[in-house]
């Protein structure tokens, strides 16, 4: 009997089109519509939606469409740590965790409880097997690669992983759902966290927060505005400060460049190329190198302290439970929370979650 | 396909089908116009009407047709907001168009309270009395119950409670064609009904009024259903409706025998091959071929996925707008543990089915638990 997959399908173009191709290579596919999020205001609800069209897409292919409510391990798993790493103010990832615990996890072991040998998903990630170990890849498409979001998964996720447009570009993945008829071929791509997605992210966090406002103050100490809590800033952030004309000298926009925990003030300086907002080392933690063995510390590798930021040169110093790393050149807006992912030429080779930045490499 | 479903649905009789497909070609005319065409439409409609009414010993001007169930109920309960009483009483295990629009109205100042019901699902008459105060103006319980088949003591509520003079509703729509329903035995006031479930056509349903002035109209537009429903009139369905009224009360003795001998031939079956699962509801007094298992250490989207490979249609309650599965209301509301509440299958036989999709039914479990 042939292989049978499970594909994740979103509804969307991307998973849409990974599901068309296992097809074409002769799996026997089932698509699965995964449930994360209970959407209590209607006002967001696009669930319904999305099912509607992944229902389409698996009509039109001739697979059958199960559904899977996740619920509750996303709560417990993704959103609690989610709000935790808010509340101290540091920039949670949770699609990395929801791909970790969730997607690769409690959607996995639900795959193959119906018998399914592997699972695949629309990401732009490509997975290479060499002798007993199986390697992440960058996304062929280098505009939309998503293995930054990939980089705690292990050897046995990965291996019972497909990636099956991780080979294209975006531009051909929407032609190929075109050609097939797929009602989501121009269907927008979905932005920012998923249970977030289009709504102000500031409005929807303040549902699980007290109110915490307190002062926005200058590098030189001044008060120059106020801030409503400290969770809804990130380091680098621009928009949002409401620090009006009048304040500092040169005409510059502000940037928020630290977050005083204790003192619950939020620091901002002026101008992209204040030093501040540049750091040439961070420590991280929760390290995960998919392959199960770190590199070498003269590997050469690059890394990424965000979704989407360049490539950077650094060099990583093993320490006890973390590790130092060391960049070729400073990097803005180094955020507590977020993750460094780490590549060697264009394979992920792992990484781990930002706890503290400097300029010095003591500590 | 194997169809077990026949509660969320049921094939449409042929007799109906090819009906449908007469009146929608000959008889287009609006039933409102005067002309030769048109009062053939509405003598059509009328005899239909008749039909519905004999099925359920009612009288022709009692019966009002509907969009479906939903709407019957909706039509009923949203009256209340119209009412000087704003009170209404239903049972903890309605279906959602009874619940949720009592969610609903209480916006427009209804309140209400659920009566409990106990392990098999049978809803407790003192425990509805105990609910009653001087401003209930509704009480509205179902026939019987569309997970588990459970049939409620219509009667014996009704006659206590119209005794006080308030007006009580039933929701029939999983009765009509399984069980005898005669609205005055019942001695109820408002009975929905939907032909869907009954082998007749989606789309249409009707609401039983004991007495029309009761009521005010709820979709408004024109004179249609003597005022109390606008819109111009679903012909074919509505004629759809009376022909499988008619088949299923002519019919009803031989098909609940036919279903009761397919559920006891299915569980002696299931007990050969498993011993690992718990019937819920009240054998003893429930919709013939209508069972609610669960099946113990086993998930019940998990089984369902599996049958659906095999192409066995199957329930496990109600999934929502996603295809998800969520702990059914009504088996938390009869007790039932989550664990068990998530293994829950509802298998429903039709008449159409038979001993040897059973048999075939019973070699695919025996594969899969």
């Amino acid at each position: 009997m042939r292989d049978t997959i499970v594909i994740g399908m979103s509804g969307g173009v991307d998973s849409a089109v990974a599901a068309s191709i296992l097809v074409e290579n002769g799996y026997n596919v089932e698509a699965v519509f995964m449930k994360n999020w209970d959407e209590e205001d209607q006002e967001f609800c696009t669930a319904a939606e999305d099912y509607k069209d992944a229902l389409q897409v698996c009509e039109i292919l001739n697979i059958p469409l199960r559904s899977v409510d996740l619920t509750d391990q996303y709560w417990e798993k993704v959103f609690k740590v989610f709000l935790n790493e808010c509340e101290k103010g540091r920039t949670p990832n949770p699609d990395i965790l929801c791909n970790k615990e969730i997607k690769f996890r409690a959607f996995l072991d639900y795959a193959l409880e119906l018998g399914a040998t592997k699972i695949a998903t629309g990401h732009y990630a490509q997975i290479k097997t060499t002798d007993n170990n199986f390697q992440l890849l960058r996304g062929k498409d280098s505009n939309k690669d998503q293995s930054y979001f990939l980089y705690r998964l292990d050897q046995s996720q990965v291996s019972k992983s497909i990636f099956p447009i991780g080979t294209l570009d975006k531009e051909r993945v929407r032609e190929k759902a075109n050609s097939l008829g797929f009602l989501n071929h121009n269907k927008k791509d979905s932005t920012g966290i998923c249970f977030i997605g289009e709504r102000n992210f500031r409005k929807f966090l303040k549902k699980y927060f007290d109110e915490q406002p307190g002062e926005i103050i200058s590098d030189k100490g001044t008060v120059i505005g106020e801030h409503e809590g400290l969770m809804y800033y990130t380091y680098g952030q621009r928009q949002g400060l409401g620090i009006g004309g009048g304040h500092g000298t040169i005409d510059a926009p502000w940037y928020v460049s630290d977050k005083i925990i204790q003192e619950n003030r939020l620091v901002a300086v002026q101008g992209h190329d204040h030093p501040d907002l540049y750091h040439s080392y961070l420590t991280a933690t929760n390290i995960n190198w998919i392959s199960g063995s770190s590199p070498g510390e003269n590997d050469i590798i690059t890394s990424k302290i965000r979704y989407r930021s360049k490539d950077s040169g650094c060099k990583i110093k093993k320490q006890s439970d973390s590790i130092l790393v060391e960049f070729d050149s400073p990097q803005f807006a180094v955020a507590p929370g977020q993750s460094i992912v780490f590549y060697h030429n264009d394979v992920c080779i792992g990484g781990g979650i930002i706890e503290a930045r400097s300029n010095t490499p003591s500590h | 396909m194997l169809y077990f479903d026949n509660s969320a649905t049921t094939p449409i009789h042929p007799e109906v089908a090819e009906k449908l497909d007469y009146i929608n070609r000959e008889h287009y005319a609006n039933p409102s116009s005067i002309y030769n065409q048109g009062r053939k439409a509405k003598s059509l409609i009328e005899n239909a009407r008749k039909q519905v009414a004999d099925a359920i010993g009612a009288k022709s001007d009692q019966i009002f047709f509907t969009s479906g169930g939903t709407e019957a109920n909706n039509q009923v309960l949203w009256n209340s907001i119209e009412n000087d009483k704003k009170h209404i009483i239903a049972s903890s295990i309605e279906h959602p168009a009874v619940i949720r629009v009592i969610n609903k109205i209480r916006s427009f100042g209804i309140t209400s309270s659920l009566a409990s019901v106990d392990e098999d699902g049978t809803v407790d008459i003192d425990s509805i009395l105990k609910l009653v105060n001087d401003d209930t103006g509704l009480v509205s319980i179902m026939l019987a119950n569309n997970e588990v088949g459970t049939i409620q003591p219509i009667k014996e509520i009704a006659k206590k409670i119209t005794r006080l003079n308030i007006p009580f509703h039933t929701d029939a729509v999983q009765a009509l064609g399984k069980i005898p329903v005669d609205v005055t035995s019942l001695g109820i006031d408002y009975l929905s009904l939907s032909a869907h479930k009954f082998y007749g056509p989606k789309g249409i349903g009707a609401l039983y009024i004991k007495n029309k002035k009761t009521l005010k109209s709820f979709i408004i537009g024109g004179e249609q259903e003597f005022g109390l429903r606008g819109g111009t009139e679903n012909i074919a369905g509505i004629i759809g409706m009376g022909i499988a009224a008619e088949i299923a009360t002519k019919d009803i003795d031989s098909c609940y025998s036919h279903l009761k001998h397919l559920e006891d031939y299915f569980l002696a079956k299931l007990h050969s091959i498993s011993s690992n699962f718990i019937r819920n509801g009240n054998s003893n007094n429930c919709l013939p071929g209508l069972i609610s298992i669960s099946f113990k250490g086993h998930k019940s989207d998990v089984l369902m996925a599996k049958l659906d490979r095999k192409n066995i249609a199957v329930s496990n309650g109600s999934a929502c707008n996603t295809g998800n599965i969520k702990p059914s209301n009504i088996l938390k509301e009869m007790g039932i543990r989550d664990d068990l509440n998530l293994s829950t299958l509802r298998i429903s036989f039709g008449k159409n089915n038979n001993e040897k999709e059973i048999d075939k039914l019973i070699e695919a479990l025996k594969e899969i638990l």
